[in-house]
């Protein structure tokens, strides 16, 4: 408000405030030695579940602003939001200082269940002393039970005041606007009843937002799914400007869509709703009737728009959620013959055939009322008899919303039939299966057509004749019993035995005993060659020398021990010194490798040995045994190398 | 007491045991009842309601191939009557085509072949005044020619035989003393080998065709290849009408398959699938 709106407003009303501040004056000295004055009120004594009531608690004190106010308790409501609102009132009359501070708090309370509940006893402190105030009783009965609330007072956009600003709970606040210019709270919300079908617990987005739903999110195939698309605007906001051109509809690629709102015209209201401890004006801006076309989960895909003023409200995108309905077909069980997927909703028929009687050749009219509520068919299946042509059909629609969102009306089908054989035709009857998802059964529209007399015609016959002659000659006939279903059954091939067992086993046994022979052949060979192997030759030398040792026969033994230290070199430095003695033995071990003393104590050993033999008179077998020992250390002196 | 016992579990068998017969027993009154009106409607010259039953008894799994034969012949009977929908040329040649893969009935197949010679027939006339291509059936590869000669079990009893004899033919080449026992052991093998080789490759191929193979029939007046967009790819040749088709890929709206030398993406509305015997 200007300050010169302010002037006039007070020089108009200076006239009866100055007796009541009179008043005010004589009460001061009373009024601020006693108790702070507290008030605790309601915006609704009854309210359904779901509901939302307001609670004020007003405190007024002379000496300080009274703090720390306390609703105390509150079973059966939630709270869903609290608004202190601080004010002081400062009054100079006469050199008569006058203060007054209030603190009005107002908390927001959601019905939870049905019941009568004393809410308080709310306390708010003064002067660091608690003082409380006596309950109020709230009466919370089933959602949509509640008296329906008083109409909201007429509302005014923010900068302007209404004229006659009056509230029940500040009556000095209207009275002292002129004076009070320091006023610091903001004026009380006014009462409104929230709808708790469109609340949510919390908001979308600040100031504005977009919110989608679906009356269900299971559907048949054909079943009418309601699509609805909310706009909420905080009642603390004056207005919204949307970008026009830029709003981006909802996507429904598989369903059928028909509108239920026309959507060239303003979004109609349709409550209130409180949304994160918030008020918000709620609006239908989409109701759509979607029919899927397909089972599965099919998606729904979200509302977009952008908000341009005011500036604090714009930002990114307003988009309402994306929603998945899941379609599937209705129950096998007891689906008629002729049910079309997606014929679903509520449908009767209706017929009339004119004329009854006509020549052969000629043509009549049947026409076919469609009417119900649901996705109704554009087209019905008609009887087909033999001489009965059927043209293609006139089809006209007065489709629309019909009561409770649903979507339905009258299709008019005309068609017209040539009749192209003689007599009585009896043209059946027209019938339309269709799935109920209210009865959850299936229903069945008809119609019947009756009897047409077609008068034979020289002309009618001929034609008759000629269109039968010419399609599909050569059918065969029909058959009236069943064969029986061959069940899955198991084939041998399936099994691995089949292939390991049947095809593979044989030709591999065969390559088994291949293999085997080879593998035998192999073995003997290795076997003949590690007989002969110098290693097995020392092996069985040194076993025969120690055998001849430990006999009497010195001779043999020294024989055996000489053939011993010969196959030792052999096998270990691969030196034949069969023959050889003297120096040219030592010097062949020696280019062997061995050493010197090793080689010598070879080439002596082989040298006693041979002396020993071929003595006139046999060795002490003692001194031969003495000489086995020394040929033993000989022989892993050759090992080692010496 | 014990014999309470022992009568429980008894009478909760027996009781489990009637409600299966009375659910199966109700299964096939359903079957048989659906098919008698389908039946009896095709005698009296309604192929539509035969239609209407004979679909309703494939929407409940029956299958059958007399089922199959008389749902061909109901939609080609629409189609004579004057009354013909879209697609009810591809439909009849669907019945037909799958009554012959179903039936043992050499009768019925031989009906089955009159029947979808005469749809094919009509339809390649029906090419023939638009202008189109008339072949309606390319036939099968060689591969799967050879391999349909035979049954698949017939293929797998030949392989093991030649099994057999291979092996038998081996031991003889390879252990026998006698020259000319060697020599037989070795041209049996000859001879066996290649048998061998053959019948596995068709029990493979049968068994493969069993397993994975899918089929089925077009049920549009052509059906015309789209791209990946859904969009008609132009200049494309179409796919005629009652066209058996091998299904390569099938994705939703879409399915990719092959016809003769042609493989192309159609919509999956434009095809009807056959049901196999196993």
């Amino acid at each position: 408000m200007s300050p010169r709106g302010i002037g006039v407003s007070l020089s108009q009303r200076i006239a009866w405030v100055v007796p009541l501040l009179s008043l005010f004056i004589l009460s001061k000295v009373a009024w601020a030695q006693s108790a702070p004055q507290l008030q605790l009120r309601q915006s609704a004594s009854t309210v359904g579940v779901g509901d939302v009531v307001d609670v004020e608690l007003s405190a007024t004190s002379a000496d300080t602003m009274p703090s720390d106010a306390q609703i105390g308790a509150a079973q059966g409501f939630v709270v869903r939001g609290q608004n202190p609102s601080p004010s002081q009132t400062h009054i100079n009359f006469n050199g008569t200082r006058m203060d007054r501070y209030t603190l009005t708090m107002t908390w927001t309370l959601e019905a939870q269940r049905v019941g009568t509940f004393h809410v308080g006893p709310a306390s708010v402190a003064v002067s660091a002393i608690r003082y409380p105030v006596q309950p109020i009783t709230i009466s919370v009965v089933p959602a949509g039970q509640a008296p329906r609330p008083r109409a909201p007072p007429p509302t005014f956009p923010p900068g302007m005041q209404s004229p006659f600003r009056f509230s029940p709970f500040d009556p000095w606040k209207g009275l002292l606007q002129g004076f009070d210019n320091d006023d610091q709270g903001p004026t009380s919300a006014p009462s409104i009843s929230t709808d708790p079908r469109l609340s949510l617990d919390a908001a979308r987005g600040p100031f504005f937002f977009l919110h989608a739903t679906v009356d269900k999110t299971t559907a048949v195939v054909g079943e009418q799914v309601t699509y609805s698309v909310y706009q909420y605007l905080d009642t603390g906001e004056r207005s919204v400007e949307i970008d026009d051109e830029n709003v981006h509809d909802s996507t429904a690629a598989d369903f059928v869509k028909h509108p239920l709102l026309r959507e060239d015209q303003e979004a109609p209201r349709v409550g209130y709703a409180s949304a994160g401890g918030r008020i918000w004006e709620v609006k239908l801006l989409r109701r759509w009737a979607l029919f899927p076309l397909r089972t599965g989960d099919l998606t729904i895909g979200p509302m977009r728009l952008n908000v341009v003023r005011p500036q604090s409200a714009t930002g990114p995108a307003r988009t309402a959620e994306t929603l998945v309905v899941h379609a599937s077909e209705p129950p096998l069980t007891g689906r008629p013959p002729g049910y079309t997927l997606g014929d679903v909703g509520h449908f009767s028929l209706s017929a009339q055939v004119s004329p009854r009687e006509i020549d052969q050749g000629g043509a009549i009219g049947v026409h076919v009322e469609l009417s119900g509520t649901g996705n109704v068919p554009s087209a019905i299946a008609t009887p087909v008899r033999e001489g009965v042509e059927w043209l293609t059909p006139e089809v006209h629609g007065e489709l629309g919303p019909t009561g409770h969102d649903a979507f339905g009306g009258k299709r008019i089908i005309d068609y017209v039939v040539r009749m192209r054989r003689a007599g009585p035709v009896d043209l059946g009857e027209l019938t339309l299966p269709f799935w109920d998802p209210d009865q959850k059964r299936y229903g069945l529209a008809r119609a019947s057509l009756g009897v047409v007399r077609v008068v034979r015609s020289a002309a009618g016959s001929s034609a008759a004749a000629d269109s039968a002659r010419e399609t599909l000659p050569g059918l065969p006939s029909a058959r009236d019993r069943l064969e029986g279903s061959r069940g899955p059954r198991a084939h041998a091939d399936d099994s691995p035995i089949f292939w390991i067992a049947g095809i593979g086993a044989w030709p591999l046994a065969f390559g088994a005993m291949v293999a085997a022979r080879a593998a035998g052949r192999r073995g003997l060979a290795a076997w003949r060659k590690r007989r002969t192997s110098p290693e097995t030759e020392l092996k069985e030398r040194l076993a025969a020398a120690s055998t001849a040792c430990g006999q009497g026969d010195a001779r043999t033994a020294d024989a055996a021990i000489a053939r011993a230290l010969e196959a030792a070199a052999l096998a270990r430095v691969r030196v034949n010194v069969r023959g050889a003695a003297g120096n040219e033995l030592i010097d062949r071990l020696e280019r062997a490798g061995v050493a010197p003393d090793a080689a010598s104590s070879v080439a002596n050993l082989l040298r006693e040995c041979e002396v020993a033999r071929f003595a006139p008179e046999a060795a002490d077998i003692v001194s031969v045994r003495n000489r086995w020992v020394r040929a033993q250390g000989a022989i892993r002196d050759l090992e080692t190398g010496g | 007491m014990r014999r309470h016992r022992g009568a429980l579990p008894l009478a909760l068998l027996v009781a489990v045991a009637r409600l299966l017969c009375v659910g199966t027993a109700s299964a096939d009154d359903d079957t048989g009842a659906l098919f008698a009106s389908a039946a009896a409607a095709l005698k009296d010259g309604r192929p539509q309601d035969a239609i209407a039953s004979l679909e309703a008894l494939a929407d409940r799994g029956a299958i059958d191939p007399v089922a199959s034969y008389d749902r061909g012949l109901a939609y080609a009977m629409r189609a004579r009557m004057g009354a013909e929908a879209p697609g009810d040329l591809g439909r009849a040649a669907q019945g037909f085509e799958e009554a012959r893969e179903l039936s043992r009935d050499p009768q019925l197949v031989e009906d089955a072949s009159r029947g979808l010679s005469v749809i094919r027939s009509e339809v390649a006339r029906r090419r023939v005044r638009a202008g189109e291509p008339v072949e309606v059936d390319p036939g099968r590869s060689l591969a799967r020619t050879v391999a349909g000669l035979l049954s698949e079990d017939t293929w797998s009893v030949i392989a093991v035989l030649a099994s057999v004899i291979l092996a038998v033919c081996l031991f003889m080449r390879g252990l026998a003393r006698a020259r000319r026992v060697r020599i037989s052991g070795g041209v049996g093998a000859g001879i066996a080998t290649p048998v061998l080789t053959l019948a596995v490759a068709m029990t493979l191929a049968a068994r493969h065709d069993r397993m994975r193979l899918r089929e089925a029939v077009v049920v549009v007046a052509s059906a015309r290849p789209i791209d990946e967009r859904g969009v008609t790819v132009p200049g494309a040749t179409t796919i005629p009408e009652g066209a058996r088709v091998e299904l390569v890929e099938a994705s939703g709206a879409w399915s990719r398959v092959r016809f003769g030398s042609i493989e192309a993406r159609v919509a999956s509305s434009a095809l009807r699938a056959l049901a196999r015997p196993d």
